[in-house]
């Protein structure tokens, strides 16, 4: 589960930050931290100081400097576009500016040629070029090809509205019906044309003629509304969306597969290795309780828990990601007595259980219940001589209690705290709070924790002596 | 016609001098006139340090250990035919004695005893229940340095 989510996460900021210079940044922190990683394992101290202080100021750089680029790409998608939603950066074609500067480039003698992919891969076939993937405009493949141009005798690669290579190498035509009059420029947009489905578009430099390469068909085209539906019926969206789509899909799964390869690397680097041990004090968690009864008693709060796991896990683990949890759907009222086994006990992935002490845990249940007693005083000490406890009132002289129905049944008294007969010397009144014993016991809503005692003290006339 | 009125007078005489002799004679023996039993009453009950004859001495409800015994006297009145009562000496909630004592018509006063020494310190109560285990009275008291 630990590594399906993180793999998950990577995934998610590879697709909303690829293409973009936080993503080449973050994976050049990614790697300042693999050499840190590696310098802790070599025992190289102050290096792995060193990469983790610039891994520290580059994380924070990252955020302040791309500050700009991170809020666009995380405002310009809702939620679910952030989590699941994969953005298509696939648009059309600007076919219409491609063959208006076709044909002025044809006005103007200048030569070109343009490639546009089908679904075939043409990265084995074209040579060379230059990665551009500036957007398709007039003014763009104008100056591309003008004659002072370095890459102007290449051909320009053109998906979507995109030019992703300019001054590329296509490979010759060999056949030997074409026109003589044909260059190197046509010979190169037909041998491409013959061998994948990319269609081709030629403008001669000698004639002024816009030249169309498709298949085995090469020839010259005069009418930009034809050209126009030839290349809408070539590069329309359908295919090539599905073309672009194949591809990104593969760029995906490459992308997945490549962040559950590399969190698991992580995560087996994180749970191997040297082992080391920890305890901690983990209270006990009572669960599934039978709602009619409640816990009037148990033998421990919390157990003694001792765990063992790489350096790197033990290192990291809080004592709240431990979790002791009694099942109690099978306790009955009295004393229930548990075993705590490992099925008791929650632990982080990666860490073993060594032991548990106490490993039973005794718990009393009861069913809760309510029950009015007469209240009695607790008097101690000694009263001085001389000196008689004639009397005494309580008020009120019945408290409601309430706890379990077992404990409430052997109780028929409730005794205030104990009350001191040293100082009495006449008659008088006190205060005195209620002992509720045992502490599970409470007093029920509505009624007092304490009682007012009025007491009567009168002389000994007596035979008896004094004593 | 007077022999007739004469002869009223002597039924009615009958009939009052018959009647009086049963309430007489019920009084005797302790049945109340309307026929149902007469209820058993405790009238007092208390717990002192000694007895003088049927008298408490010093009637407290805070003993020191160091006394002896100390005593619970209950008396009732009335006692409507001899029956057993029983006095329940209590420790918390701990039963330390159960003694058994016989009333006797009319009214009767009875006593039982505790001998109490240091390790009985804390409160005590006297449970008074008739024969039937109904609970007449409590005493509470505390037994003290």
């Amino acid at each position: 589960m630990d590594i399906i989510l993180n793999s998950y996460i990577l995934f998610r900021l590879y697709v909303l930050f690829r293409g973009t210079h936080v993503f080449r940044v973050l994976i050049g922190i990614a790697l300042l931290w693999f050499s840190q990683r590696v310098a802790v394992a070599l025992g190289l101290v102050l290096t792995s100081w060193a990469i983790q202080g610039i891994t520290a100021a580059a994380a924070f750089i990252i955020i302040v400097v791309f500050r700009n680029e991170i809020r666009s790409v995380l405002q310009a998608k809702n939620l679910k576009a952030i989590l699941w939603g994969v953005p298509h950066r696939i648009t059309k074609t600007p076919i219409e500016t491609v063959i208006d500067t076709a044909f002025e480039l044809a006005g103007k003698k200048i030569g070109a040629i343009m490639v546009f992919p089908g679904m075939d891969d043409l990265d084995e076939l074209i040579q060379g070029g230059i990665n551009w993937d500036g957007l398709v405009s007039r003014e763009m493949i104008n100056s591309i090809f003008w004659h002072d141009n370095p890459v102007h005798d290449g051909a320009v690669i053109i998906e979507g509205n995109r030019i992703k290579k300019v001054g590329a190498v296509l490979p010759l035509s060999r056949r030997d019906d074409l026109p003589s009059s044909y260059g190197t420029r046509h010979r190169a947009a037909a041998g491409l044309a013959e061998m994948t489905d990319a269609l081709v578009l030629v403008v001669s430099e000698e004639r002024g003629t816009v030249v169309l390469a498709e298949g085995s068909n090469v020839g010259t085209v005069n009418d930009k509304n034809v050209l126009v539906r030839t290349l809408e019926g070539h590069i329309g969206s359908t295919k090539e969306q599905w073309g672009y789509r194949k591809k990104e899909k593969r760029e995906f799964a490459i992308a997945a597969l490549a962040a559950l390869v590399l969190i698991s690397a992580v995560w087996f680097s994180f749970t191997r290795g040297q082992e080391r041990l920890v305890a901690f004090d983990i209270p006990v968690e009572y669960v599934n309780r039978n709602p009619a009864m409640e816990i009037v008693d148990s033998s421990v709060n919390a157990v003694h828990v001792g765990l063992s796991g790489s350096g790197t896990l033990i290192k990291s683990i809080r004592p709240d990601q431990v979790k002791v949890r009694l099942d109690l759907s099978t306790a009955a009222v009295g004393r229930n007595s548990f075993v705590i086994t490992s099925e008791d006990i929650g632990l982080p992935p990666g860490v073993v259980l060594r032991k548990v002490n106490p490993s039973t845990v005794e718990v009393t249940l009861d069913i809760p219940g309510e029950k009015v007693l007469p209240v009695q005083v607790d008097w101690v000490g000694k009263l001085r001589k001389g000196l008689m406890l004639t009397s005494a009132k309580v008020f009120p002289a019945k408290v409601q209690v309430k706890g379990g129905k077992t404990i409430l049944d052997t109780l028929s008294t409730i005794y205030t705290e104990k009350v001191r007969l040293d100082q009495i010397e006449k008659s008088g009144s006190l205060e005195v709070k209620l002992a509720l014993e045992p502490a599970t016991l409470k007093i029920a809503p509505g009624s007092r924790d304490s009682v007012t005692v009025d007491y009567f003290v009168k002389e000994r006339v007596s035979s008896l002596p004094a004593r | 016609m007077r022999q007739f009125w004469l002869l009223i007078l002597a039924v009615i005489f009958w009939v009052m001098a018959v009647s009086t002799a049963d309430v007489r004679a019920q009084e005797k023996k302790g049945v109340p006139p309307n026929g149902s039993e007469e209820k058993l009453s405790l009238v007092e009950a208390i717990v002192c340090e000694d007895m003088k004859g049927s008298t408490p001495v010093n009637g407290a409800i805070v003993f020191s250990s160091d006394l002896e015994k100390i005593y619970c006297l209950t008396s009732f009145d009335p006692v409507p035919r001899e029956m057993d009562i029983y006095h329940e000496w209590y420790r918390r909630d701990e039963l330390k004695a159960k003694v058994r004592l016989t009333l006797k018509p009319p009214r009767w006063s009875t006593f039982s005893s505790m001998r109490i020494r240091r390790s009985d310190r804390g409160p005590w109560r006297v449970t008074i229940t008739d024969q039937e285990g109904k609970v007449l009275r409590t005493v509470r008291f505390s037994i003290t340095e």
